[in-house]
């Protein structure tokens, strides 16, 4: 079961990039790019809905043990997690039966990049909008969203471009 | 019956997905106590633990500043232990023979130096770990300086650990004033940059200038009075307006701290226990 090992790898990689180099980045104050919500967009396209949401319950709550913000980064990626296969069925036609991972390769590059920016804007307001938790801080919230959104997915289109196949 | 369970496989998802929302979403509303429940916290052992192994990484790089800023205290120390001697050595033919142990006032304050581990200055709402915690006599609602100035306030203690709510944090207000005039205002962090910060409830009448220095207050039995809060960086006011809109541009460096001092004021519980009096 090669997937699921590398799975569990990436797992534990991305928890640790992101909480011990990420989260020390501030770039400009307003830059903080949260790449572990990489781990839920590279599972693979067939993986049972339940699972899903719950792995990506318990990668929110790991995150949000080691930042201090008990629940957000949980209600994000879970969010997220549950948005997930209805954007792939938006972009693509994925044939039943077939179970890819999703990547530039599986999807075609301008749907795999379409999909990868409308969940990473969904996550990153969801996960803005708990921390401001009004609207009194509107702009520097929407900076931010659109910023860190923007330095995660080139983050993300980097990764998987250096992937060979 | 059966179409009852048919609904419920089919829609399974979706009250998972709606389950897992609502967990969330209570822990986020039940923040406060969570923060109180150390396990969750970053000062859990393990977390903590592994945030000092990366910081004893990341200190290596700071090094250079720390040792400018203690050789710079070290100095200002070794010319006040001077004076000290000076003046004692003129007093010491009148001792003092009284019998009743007192804490003199100069002496009220202790600190535990104490080294931050953990960071952040990017969030609304940000906190610092510390390396000390109950066992070296860290207790909730201590105020916590660097050689630069005020850091902010101790807020959950475990027995190792410990985690500080800085002025970058609105949660908290620091009370304030102005070294030149002595008027005082609550400092309140407007969440946008960690080098400014806004001081409020100042009145029209005051005379500002810009770079005026603030200390604190001592009003607050947290911070001694006179420790640098910051400088006026800029103020406003509008011809409708009774209080100014000031930035302060703070005195500490949040991006770089990394020695910090927790103030142990001795004399805390029986000024508690006389105020309570006097308010029966």
């Amino acid at each position: 079961m090669p997937t699921v090992l590398q799975n569990i790898f990436r797992f534990i990689l991305l928890v640790l990039f992101q909480v011990l180099v990420l989260n020390n980045i501030q770039f400009l104050g307003y830059i903080n790019p949260y790449l572990y919500i990489l781990f839920i967009l590279a599972l693979p396209v067939q993986m049972p809905r339940w699972f899903l949401l719950l792995l990506a319950f318990v990668l929110g709550l790991t995150i949000d043990v080691f930042s201090n913000t008990i629940g957000m980064h949980a209600f994000a990626t879970v969010f997220v997690a549950f948005y997930r296969n209805g954007i792939i069925k938006l972009f693509t036609n994925i044939e039943e039966g077939n179970n890819p991972t999703p990547s530039f390769h599986t999807f075609g590059v301008s749907a795999y990049v379409k999909y990868v920016i409308v969940l990473v804007l969904i996550h990153h307001s969801t996960l803005f909008m708990l921390e401001a938790f009004s609207f009194t801080h509107f702009w520097i919230m929407l900076a931010k969203i659109l910023l860190s959104s923007l330095v995660t997915v080139l983050l993300i289109l980097g990764i998987q471009s250096l992937k060979t196949k | 019956m059966k179409n009852l369970i048919n609904f419920l496989i089919q829609y399974s998802v979706v009250f998972l997905f709606l389950f897992l929302e609502i967990i969330s979403f209570t822990l986020i509303i039940k923040n406060q106590e969570y923060q109180k429940s150390v396990f969750l916290s970053s000062s859990n052992s393990m977390v903590s633990g592994m945030y000092e192994w990366s910081n004893s990484v990341v200190e290596f790089f700071k090094l250079r500043a720390a040792n400018n800023n203690l050789s710079e205290e070290n100095t200002a120390l070794k010319n006040q232990i001077i004076n000290l001697q000076n003046k004692l050595s003129t007093l010491k033919p009148e001792a003092s023979d009284s019998i009743h142990f007192r804490i003199p006032p100069e002496m009220e304050y202790q600190f535990i130096s104490a080294k931050v581990i953990n960071s952040s200055t990017n969030k609304l709402l940000n906190y610092i770990t510390l390396n000390k915690g109950a066992v070296d006599g860290i207790k909730m609602d201590m105020g916590v300086i660097s050689d630069e100035g005020v850091v902010g306030i101790v807020k959950t203690v475990s027995t190792r650990f410990s985690v500080v709510i800085p002025i970058l944090n609105p949660k908290i207000q620091i009370s304030c004033k102005f070294k030149r005039t002595n008027y005082s205002g609550g400092l309140l962090w407007s969440g946008e940059d960690y080098r400014y910060a806004n001081l409020t409830d100042i009145a029209r009448h005051v005379e500002l200038a810009l770079g005026d220095t603030l200390i604190t207050s001592g009003l607050t039995s947290t911070f001694p009075e006179g420790i640098p809060v910051g400088a006026v960086e800029d103020f406003k006011i509008k011809e409708s307006d009774a209080y100014y809109r000031i930035k302060v541009k703070l005195a500490v460096n949040f991006r770089t701290l990394s020695h910090v001092k927790v103030i142990n004021y001795l004399n805390f519980q029986e000024q508690k226990e006389l105020e309570k009096k006097s308010e029966e």
